[in-house]
């Protein structure tokens, strides 16, 4: 999981022209549009769409109609109304999952590279034993553990799995950042913490942070779509996008509608998070 | 270090390895092997675990075994008889059959893998009442504590297929599978595959096929490419779509028999809300069967009208089939206290009429049967929790009381004969994968009878009073038959599905090309 | 070589801890499992039709499993210090050598998809950075989004329906010949999108160095340069990132295996958490972890021999 600082790091190229900056801004906007959009179809078309769960067993594998603009599946359940549904548990789970990281991350990052010494090593070999614990064990046995169908089990597996990589970043920045004359001036004048965490910390932070959650917003997505084929954590009639995707395949001939439309979705929401990423450079 | 020169080597060396593997895949494998894939994998050499692979490859044999139509014939054993009792049981053994390491097979031998599984809960065996089995000159006794009429069909279970003693390990567990049969095992690779050959000069025939490997696939997906790629002869276990695509391919065919399996709800009849046999009668009624039936398992025939399949000739009781009635099922919960509340739920006291439905995963049907249930069942105002989880919490939870519904695939015919495992479905107080907190003097007397001996039209008065009962009582609501299928290739010759799966009848086979 | 022992003696000293967290964890974990241990293990070893109470009594028995934890615990690590990893409750092969036949799975597919990623991503990575802002270069960042918002297990279906269901050039499924190819592909794409990216930017920021242009300006042949300066400097970057990969991989090794039935330690983790296999759980959690910290051994090491400068507080993966 330690993709994130990586992709990051060597991930954000160096502004060279204008041309370059004006790429960059345009694809930053398309791509809040193009989330935007994909927010409000899940806010909104749990609430105007017909009940994901319910089925009409006559109508199976229908084609897109005027009353289902995405076909029904193989229950008869309308698919533009599960892909909605399971739109929206995808992004609230990722987002939850991600403030949990961000939070923990943070906090612990901060303090290891303020304090050092003991909290330090301390902290850096508590997120040195999460590394080396495989990430899916974790999510494995969490769910395990968990009732069937909880979305907790995924939650705790997936923001253990992920703060890691936030402290390892803002350790890395907070320790560079702590040590800059600036922050030794501040020190000297006595300004107190708040001033240095409002006026250098934060302003060092953001960029990355808003880079890092976007990575763990897909992240999270993709690993819970991929706990969903492998039936991991859900119960019926939930929907969910791995899920969705898993089960429609087999109909991929018959009726290619099922798997493109939950595909679409993931592919596009993967697509504008990535496009997020600020261009800050991360070295 | 990659360098441009370098890269296109890499790059050539690789399309050249990937471009050899591709074409050393299929077509060598498919000259003289039989591919044969199936959906359940091989956890375990015990024969009371997964000893079925190894009897339906022909590497071990059972004492009795069953004909394509179930009937018992001959197998290590040329033949059988009880006392007058049905006490004590007798096995002659056939002479001159030797192991595939070598050894003559003794009375001894037989008498030890026996003993072995009268000991092993997971064998059927075990549920006969053995108090001794030994060797009598060439054949083997089993005496009996109880009287007991379904000894030769119990024989039939793969769990007592015969192994050499140089199969077991120094712990006594099975490290190799060595048996009798006209194949024997070249390589097993748990948990995915078992390759076996054919034995040279098997006592005298020599089946067509020199060598069968078995792959385990455990996606539905997956075997349907293999099916309609050609990458397998012989696939079970296809889903609906994987089905429709075999069809609407040249060179593969669908083949399938009904099996005496039916997939159906355990309802615990001493839970507050199901002891009401109307609850019990309204949940039947709600469940439209053939829409189910056609919706998930697109074969709208095997909807379940009655408890046993009808391929059971001897329990086909000519019963008033269950059907599928909304508002009457409306009613009958009306008429048990059990009235619409705001939500659309029904309640009784304030209570509203939530079930929970454990179901299991093994079988890939059953979770897409519950959803359908769930929802049917939200129609007449039942709210149904389904849970997916380990098969074995049925029995645990039928345990400790707290199960209410479990949607189960209940397999009747695990040996060649129903009696048995009819019976312990209808035990007394119940069993695990069984009736529960349901019991009617009427059918105990019946089964009780049964498992004595009686005969004719005695026998057939019982178990219509058994079928019967169910049908009225619902202490299990069947939901649908099972049709097992396989995906031939054409180049497979003489391939007959087996509703009893006792062996997959190689010996029969013959591929052409 | 202070620094070398230093590393060994750190990444030493985490294996221990790993091994010994996992193996508690793993312990406790499953005994905190809801469901009865006994069903779950009868249930794996019988299957649906013979799973009752009695063959979970039997196994009950068998195992000792109403003993005390403390005593089943000490048991399994008394066990383990001999080196006896047990037998799998489900399956009653050895441990020792059903893992490692996992084991061997695994690394085999990893390696190919490593082989496979790298070929294609420092391939597209070193075509791109040819020209910044190209149409290559384009493309190379096309692709990099393409393949990181594709889950894997979508890739692999999608391969499977292209190269084996309407193409047939490979198996889809196996261990037999051929088996291993789209697996391999699947997880090698996957990963080839981040490799091409830090092989361009590495190419990038080397090649616009100052003793690259001396270089260049001394005469050598630009294929020369490119070798000797761009790529090794190119791999310091990219071999920890290989490392990292290493361990994602195989992490995400688990669906792959699934889709394609190939038989690694992701299959067999969860099986052996569905069924309750504790001796199998833990041997290929314990591998599993061992393997990352040898991967991250392995990867300080190369880091130390291509870039031998002193650091600071270098924060390291």
């Amino acid at each position: 999981m330690s993709m994130l600082m990586l992709e990051q790091t060597v991930g954000a190229r160096p502004v060279r022209s204008s041309r370059q900056a004006r790429y960059i801004a345009w694809t930053r906007i398309a791509s809040l549009v193009g989330l935007g959009l994909i927010i409000a179809f899940a806010l909104v078309g749990p609430l105007v769409l017909p009940d994901p769960a319910a089925q009409d067993l006559a109508r199976y594998l229908q084609p897109p109609s005027v009353a289902d603009p995405l076909g029904t599946d193989d229950y008869g359940r309308s698919v533009a109304s599960r892909v909605a549904h399971a739109t929206r548990v995808s992004l609230l789970l990722a987002a939850v999952c991600v403030a949990t990281a961000l939070i923990l991350g943070c906090v612990a990052g901060v303090l290891s590279a303020w304090f050092g010494g003991w909290v330090d090593a301390l902290l850096r070999s508590i997120s040195e034993a999460f590394v080396a614990v495989p990430a899916l064990l974790v999510v494995l046995l969490v769910s395990a553990l968990a009732a069937p169908g909880s979305m907790v089990a995924l939650y705790v597996g997936l923001a253990l799995v992920q703060w890691v990589e936030f402290f390892r970043v803002v350790r890395a920045r907070s320790a560079l950042v702590l040590g800059s004359p600036a922050v030794e001036a501040a020190g000297l004048l006595q300004l107190g913490w708040p001033h240095v965490v409002r006026r250098h910390l934060w302003p060092a932070l953001r960029p990355l942070l808003v880079t890092l959650s976007s990575l763990g917003m897909v992240t999270s997505i993709l690993a819970m779509s991929t706990l969903g084929f492998v039936k991991v954590g859900l119960q019926p009639p939930r929907a969910e996008l791995g899920l969705m995707i898993t089960e429609s395949f087999p109909f991929y001939d018959a009726a290619p509608w099922m798997p493109l439309a939950p595909v679409a979705v993931l592919f596009c929401l993967t697509v504008c998070l990535l496009g997020l990423r600020s261009n800050e450079e991360g070295r | 270090m990659i360098t441009r020169p370098h890269l296109r080597g890499a790059a050539a060396l690789a399309a050249v390895a990937l471009a050899a593997t591709a074409c050393g895949s299929s077509q060598s494998a498919a000259s003289d092997a039989l591919r044969i894939a199936g959906p359940f994998e091989i956890h375990s050499l015990e024969p009371s675990s997964d000893g079925y692979f190894f009897t339906r490859l022909h590497v071990t044999e059972t004492l009795v075994t069953a004909d394509v139509e179930g009937n018992l014939v001959p197998g290590l054993a040329t033949a059988w008889s009880a006392d007058e009792a049905n006490k004590i049981w007798t096995f002659e053994l056939a002479d001159g059959v030797e192991f595939h390491d070598g050894k003559p097979m003794t009375p001894e031998n037989v008498v030890a893998v026996l003993q072995k599984m009268a000991a092993d809960a997971a064998s059927p065996l075990a549920d006969v009442g053995v108090e001794t089995i030994r060797a009598d000159g060439s054949s083997v006794v089993i005496e009996l504590s109880e009287p007991n009429v379904s000894v030769p069909a119990t024989l039939s279970h793969y769990s007592t297929g015969i192994l050499a003693p140089s199969s077991y390990d120094a712990d006594g567990k099975v490290e190799k599978v060595i048996g009798t049969g006209p194949y024997e095992v070249a390589e097993v690779s748990l948990p995915s595959r078992i390759e076996t050959v054919r034995v040279a000069d098997w006592r005298g025939v020599e089946p067509d096929v020199e060598k069968v490997s078995f792959q385990a696939v455990g996606r539905a997906e997956s075997r349907a490419v293999m099916a309609t790629g050609g990458q397998a002869d012989v696939v079970f276990g296809l889903e609906p779509a994987g089905r429709e695509r075999v069809e609407s391919t040249d060179g593969v065919d669908m083949v399938s028999a009904l099996q005496p399996r039916t997939i159906l709800m355990k309802m615990n009849a001493a839970d507050p809300a199901l002891k009401d046999v109307r609850v019990r009668q309204a949940i039947s009624m709600a469940l439209d069967r053939e829409s189910i039936a056609e919706a998930v398992l697109r074969e709208k025939d095997i909807a379940a009208t009655q408890l046993l399949t009808p391929t059971l000739a001897d329990w086909d009781a000519e019963l008033e089939p269950l059907t599928y009635d909304a508002e009457q099922a409306k009613a009958l919960l009306a008429e048990a206290g059990w009235k619409a509340g705001a939500d659309g739920t029904v309640a009784k006291d304030g209570k509203p009429l939530t079930l929970e439905l454990l179901t299991y995963p093994d079988r890939p049907e059953l979770p897409a049967l519950a959803t359908a249930i769930q929802a049917e069942l939200k129609k007449v105002g039942v709210q149904v929790d389904v849970e997916v989880t380990n098969s074995s919490e049925v029995p645990a939870k039928h345990g400790d009381g707290s199960l209410q519904m479990a949607l189960v695939a209940k397999s009747f015919a695990l040996i060649s004969d129903p009696l048995p495992t009819v019976a312990d479905t209808f035990a007394e107080g119940g069993s695990d994968w069984g009736t529960m907190g349901w019991s009617d003097p009427a059918v105990d007397e019946a089964v009780a009878a049964l498992m004595a001996g009686a005969e004719g039209e005695e026998a057939a008065q019982h178990r219509r009073t058994i079928v019967t009962t169910a049908q009225e009582q619902l202490p299990l609501v069947p939901v649908s038959w099972y049709r097992m299928n396989a995906a031939v290739s054409d180049r497979v010759e003489g391939f007959q599905i087996d509703a009893l799966e006792t062996s997959w009848r190689i010996t029969d086979i013959e591929l052409a090309g | 070589m202070t620094r070398l022992g230093g590393v060994i003696a750190r990444r030493g000293a985490q294996a221990l801890a790993v091994a010994i967290g996992v193996s508690a964890l793993c312990f406790v974990i499953t005994q905190r499992l809801p469901g009865d241990i006994a069903y779950r293990i009868a249930a794996g070893r019988y299957g649906y039709d013979m799973v009752d109470a009695d063959a979970a009594a039997s196994v009950r028995d068998e195992l000792g499993l109403d003993r005390p934890l403390w005593q089943q615990l000490g048991e399994w690590v008394a066990d383990l210090l001999r080196l006896d990893l047990g037998r799998s409750l489900v399956t009653s092969q050895p441990v020792l050598t059903e893992v490692s036949h996992y084991l061997a799975a695994t690394l085999q597919l990893a390696v190919l998809s490593i082989v496979i990623a790298v070929i294609v991503g420092a391939g597209i990575g070193v075509v791109a950075a040819r020209r910044p802002g190209g149409f290559a270069d384009r493309f190379s960042s096309l692709w990099v989004a393409g393949v990181r918002a594709v889950p894997p297990f979508l890739l692999g279906l999608l391969l499977m329906i292209v190269l084996s269901a309407q193409l047939g050039l490979f198996p889809a499924v196996g261990h037999g010949d051929g088996g291993i190819v789209l697996p391999a592909l699947t997880l090698g794409l996957s990963l080839s999108g981040l490799i091409a990216r830090v092989t361009r930017d590495a190419v990038v920021e080397v090649r616009g160095s100052a003793y690259v242009e001396f270089a260049l300006t001394k005469g050598l042949p630009e294929r020369w340069v490119l070798v000797r300066h761009v790529l090794r400097n190119a791999a310091v970057s990219l071999v920890p990132y290989l490392g990292v990969q290493f361990v994602v991989l195989i992490e995400g090794v688990v669906v792959v295996e699934s889709l394609f039935a190939w038989d690694g330690l992701g299959h067999s983790l969860v099986h052996a958490v569905f069924w309750r296999d504790i001796p199998v759980l833990q041997a290929s959690a314990l591998v599993l972890a061992l393997l990352i910290v040898l991967v991250n051994t392995l990867v300080d090491l190369a880091v130390l021999g291509l870039d031998p400068r002193p650091r600071g507080r270098a924060v390291t993966a």
